[in-house]
């Protein structure tokens, strides 16, 4: 529909309409598009964009670690590919990744047609994904082909005060922080969008309690979002204003204080860390189910803990300051709250073993990356036990026993599980099925090469290994466990090229996955796939948990679940409706501008005043255009 | 690797545990090297007490680490779909056990933090007050020593700085720091430019070096010896080098030292706090 050409010129507001268009082919849909399908599409395409590009930068990384006193890259590259290789693994990895399953789920999952607000989903990735390559711009503000990287290059944490103007003058860190900003706009947008997707758009029957765990997970993630991200754009603010008109927030020279700056980070920080690894949670309790044919074990205690880690995770931000001098009574209070966020943690993880306890356990890949999740987040968890205990962390804090610990966590938890998603669910929207052989040997191989490249740094860390240091002597016995991470790198992003072949000739193959390949349990396998655009030709009445497995079987009188006898509830495509007379909101590209307007802005306080109004402008006339067009175009 | 088989899958997943256990043997090898920074191989009260408490937490984890994962593959190998119409009983769940799974855990960790407590504030107290004083100054990118008790020939309090002239990348060559043995030292730690992290890891833990803070807490050396330390936290582009040496000497050695600073020729007039040092020891 991009094509506006008619007899007479058009006038803006009839060229607008008929770019607006409703058509589902052609890149004008995708740019206006306002389905919670395709903007999940477009949040994990990018993500996993984004992904290949921290994961460079990991490789990076590891390839100047490989041996002591290598010269491969310098310093000042080695500090800005530690900065972004964080910064856009949590932002615009894991974080995007998780939103992805949220757009493309929550409706299936819960019966409904629609997010709540389908243009300010859009309006979340658009923005999104501005941040995101605003963020990379950076780069490239250095004199790049001289080797001089221009990207931030004060660490994902930016502690005051290195990042400040006075120790950070070029304006990497600048690009950093208002990227973050843009980024907290996106996540805030998506969590309202969710909070009152959840509450309010579930289908008849579908009480909360009814809710596929996912969705629970979803509405806790999507909580503390909207709590957490306004902490840390609080902090940016005043991060801004040090940088940028000389304010002394965290300038200790003029009575600022830089622990300050850590205070509102960890606030926000550590509420991050349960957003990155509670979607995925949601996941492999999805996951796990389904593979073993048997309901998640204790449905309650896994939906209570979840709530229960969401609370807990604001009083345990000082665990990231124990040595920061702030005296042994507050270490002794924040070191209790962190054992006991262990204890629904834990939870977790024996109810799903519970779970896998007496199913009929199909090994699929779906179910291998679950219990890869399982297995390593295991691991993180009980290493984080160790460094909850004060004393023990003074020794730990700021080596590699932390950077194990916590990618055990987001790597062998969070992106484990993320793929364990990918593999589920890429079948309903693609009606394709994952090719297994490739699928098997991308987890063998993601799950050695994790463990060759994390374990070790365990021991690199409890022999001193200090982290974001970018080269060692070879006096000081880390070698060997430098040179095993190194390779176990490569051994993984060996398994991502295994990935990514295994969805090009997935997608090319001519087989078809049906509606249910899996024999799930939840409501999106009800479908067809890929879902019609409305998802439901006829918004389901819900009667039970796991509502479309009791559709499919029932219980003979010892309780042993039989098939209902033939067809049954289980709908065929051709049995579905055609969608007629359901209206869906027609596309809009006013979000696609409301969104451009935020890296303008960014660029115009880096660089020149002059741009911000033109920033706002466009904001502005995204906003304005966005507020009077109605949500559903007449059907002609 | 074989993947299309069932056998070969559980033979995979076999292997990894091997690989997972075999790598569990080398954290044990690697313990008990004497490498410098080595957070097992400790040389000193407080790191002592830090390595008792690590592994307090460390064994119930391991244990807990082999059940959790050994479960898993015998869950895996056991309950394995063998029919592909098999459907296995609906169980929802057990409030006993999973109240049982939720209350051991909670209990075993409150035991676990009674000794954390009580070393937290053993390594947390004052340091005494005739504990051996020295004031350390964390700058990018060096550490300077100030030994505000032992006076120089001017009667100023010795000083020991890096030699900025012959380090790649920024940082200054360490000097060699001398401490006495055997003897409570009081440590003042101060920043001067961003944040830097003070650790000596065989002796004791990082303390964080912040501008405009002022962190004081105690240390102990068993014995004479020498002893390494770098900055552990991320402070710009010579983080890498901001490396410290010790030598803990007994107190006949460390007097003898103490005389040699003494001395006028030993152009010990190094001003303390300055970022541009001029000499070495
Ligand atoms: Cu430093």
């Amino acid at each position: 529909m991009a094509t506006v050409i008619g007899q007479r010129q058009p006038t803006m507001a009839e060229a607008l309409r008929a770019a607006r268009g409703s058509s589902y082919e052609g890149i004008w849909s995708w740019l206006t598009t306002v389905d919670h399908k395709r903007i999940g599409v477009l949040y994990g395409a990018s993500a996993f964009f984004f992904f290949l590009l921290g994961g460079i930068e990991a490789l990076l990384i590891r390839v100047q670690l490989i041996v002591p006193n290598s010269g491969i890259i310098d310093a000042d590259a080695y500090n800005r590919l530690f900065t972004m290789h964080g910064t856009t693994m949590i932002f615009l990895v894991v974080m995007p990744m998780s939103s992805a399953f949220f757009n493309l789920l929550i409706p299936l999952q819960i019966g409904a047609r629609d997010v709540a607000f389908p243009r300010l989903h859009a309006f979340s990735y658009w923005v999104f994904l501005a941040g995101g390559i605003f963020l990379n711009i950076s780069f490239f503000t250095g004199n790049i082909f001289q080797g001089e990287l221009g990207a931030p290059g004060a660490g994902w944490f930016g502690y005051q005060t290195l990042a400040s103007k006075q120790f950070s003058p070029d304006h990497g860190v600048d690009f950093w922080l208002f990227g973050l900003q843009i980024l907290g706009v996106a996540s805030l947008a998506s969590g309202f969008n969710f909070i009152v997707t959840v509450l309010n758009m579930r289908a008849p029957g579908m009480t909360l309690f009814r809710m596929p765990l996912f969705a629970w997970m979803t509405l806790v993630t999507s909580f503390l979002l909207i709590f957490a991200m306004p902490v840390i754009a609080v902090a940016l603010f005043e991060l801004m204003f040090d940088r940028l008109f000389d304010a002394n927030f965290f300038n200790p020279v003029a009575g600022g204080n830089p622990l300050l700056w850590q205070h509102m980070f960890w606030l926000f920080g550590h509420p991050e860390v349960y957003i990155l690894i509670l979607p995925a949670m949601g996941i492999v309790s999805e996951v796990l189910p389904t593979f073993a044919r048997k309901p998640l074990f204790g449905y309650p205690f896994v939906v209570f803990s979840g709530i229960a880690i969401g609370f807990m995770s604001w009083g345990v931000w000082v665990h990231h300051m124990y040595t920061t001098g702030l005296g042994t009574v507050a270490n002794a209070a924040f070191g209790i709250s962190t054992i006991m966020i262990g204890v629904p943690t834990g939870v977790k993880i024996f109810n799903w073993l519970g779970t896998l306890w007496g199913g009929s356990i199909s090994l699929k890949t779906p179910l291998l990356f679950a219990v890869g999740f399982v297995a390593m987040f295991t691991i993180g968890g009980l290493s984080g036990v160790t460094h909850s205990m004060v004393p023990s962390d003074y020794q730990q804090q700021d080596t590699y026993y932390v950077v194990a610990h916590f990618h055990y966590v987001l790597f062998g938890g969070a992106i484990f599980g993320l793929f364990s998603g990918i593999y589920y669910w890429f079948p309903k929207f693609s009606d394709k099925l994952l090719g297994e052989g490739l699928g098997q040997l991308h987890f063998w191989l993601m799950f050695i090469g994790f463990n060759l490249t994390f374990f070790p740094m365990h021991i690199s860390g409890l022999l001193g290994m200090p982290r974001r240091i970018y080269t060692y002597s070879g006096d000081q016995g880390w070698d060997l466990w430098n040179l095993m991470s190194s390779i176990g790198a490569f051994v993984i992003a060996t398994s991502i090229l295994v990935f990514i072949i295994n969805v090009i000739v997935s997608l090319r193959s001519a087989r078809r996955a049906g509606p249910d390949p899996w024999d799930g349990r939840t409501l999106e396998w009800a479908i067809p796939s890929p879902p019609p655009p409305h998802n439901f030709d006829e918004i389901p009445h819900v009667h039970a948990r796991d509502d479309f497995w009791h559709q499919k079987y029932t219980e003979d009188e010892k309780g042993q679940p039989v098939p209902v006898v033939a067809g049954g509830a289980v709908e065929e495509d051709q049995h579905a409706g055609d969608g007629h007379g359901i209206h869906m909101p027609s596309p809009s590209f006013f979000p696609l501008i409301a969104a451009i307007g935020f890296p303008i802005m960014a660029t115009g306080m880096i660089y020149d005043y002059a741009l911000v109004p033109v920033g706002v402008a466009v904001l502005f006339t995204g906003i304005y255009g966005w507020a009077f067009e109605p949500a559903t175009e007449e059907a002609e | 690797m074989k993947i299309t088989k069932p056998t070969a899958r559980s033979a995979g997943r076999i292997f990894a545990t091997l690989l997972l256990l075999g790598l569990i043997a080398l954290l044990f090898s690697a313990c008990g090297t004497d490498t410098p920074q080595n957070t097992f191989a400790t040389k000193g009260d407080v790191a002592h007490d830090q390595r008792t408490i690590f592994l307090l937490a460390m064994w119930p984890a391991i244990g807990v680490m082999i059940f959790v994962e050994v479960g898993i593959v015998l869950i895996l190998l056991r309950f394995r779909r063998r029919r592909a119409d098999e459907v296995p009983k609906q169980v929802h769940g057990n409030t006993r056990l999973e109240v049982i799974w939720t209350v051991i855990p909670a209990i075993a960790l409150i035991i676990l933090a009674v000794p954390m407590l009580s070393i937290l504030f053993d390594v947390g107290r004052s340091p005494k007050a005739d504990a051996f004083t020295i004031n350390v100054t964390g700058l990018q990118w060096q550490w300077l020593f100030e030994y505000p008790d032992v006076k120089d020939a001017n009667g100023k309090p010795i000083t020991l700085a890096g030699d900025p002239g012959t380090a790649p990348s920024g940082h200054a060559n360490a000097p060699l720091v001398h401490l006495p043995a055997g003897r409570e030292i009081k440590v003042v730690l101060k920043a001067q430019d961003v944040i830097h992290s003070f650790a000596i890891p065989r002796i004791a833990g990082t303390r964080d070096a912040i501008p405009g803070h002022e962190e004081v807490f105690w240390i102990e050396i068993d014995e004479p010896g020498t002893l390494h330390g770098q900055c552990r936290e991320f402070c710009g582009f010579g983080h890498a080098g901001m490396t410290m040496t010790v030598q803990a000497d007994n107190d006949t050695d460390f007097q003898a030292w103490v005389r040699e600073k003494q001395q006028p020729k030993g152009t010990a007039g190094t001003r303390s706090g300055s970022p541009a040092p001029s000499a070495s020891p």
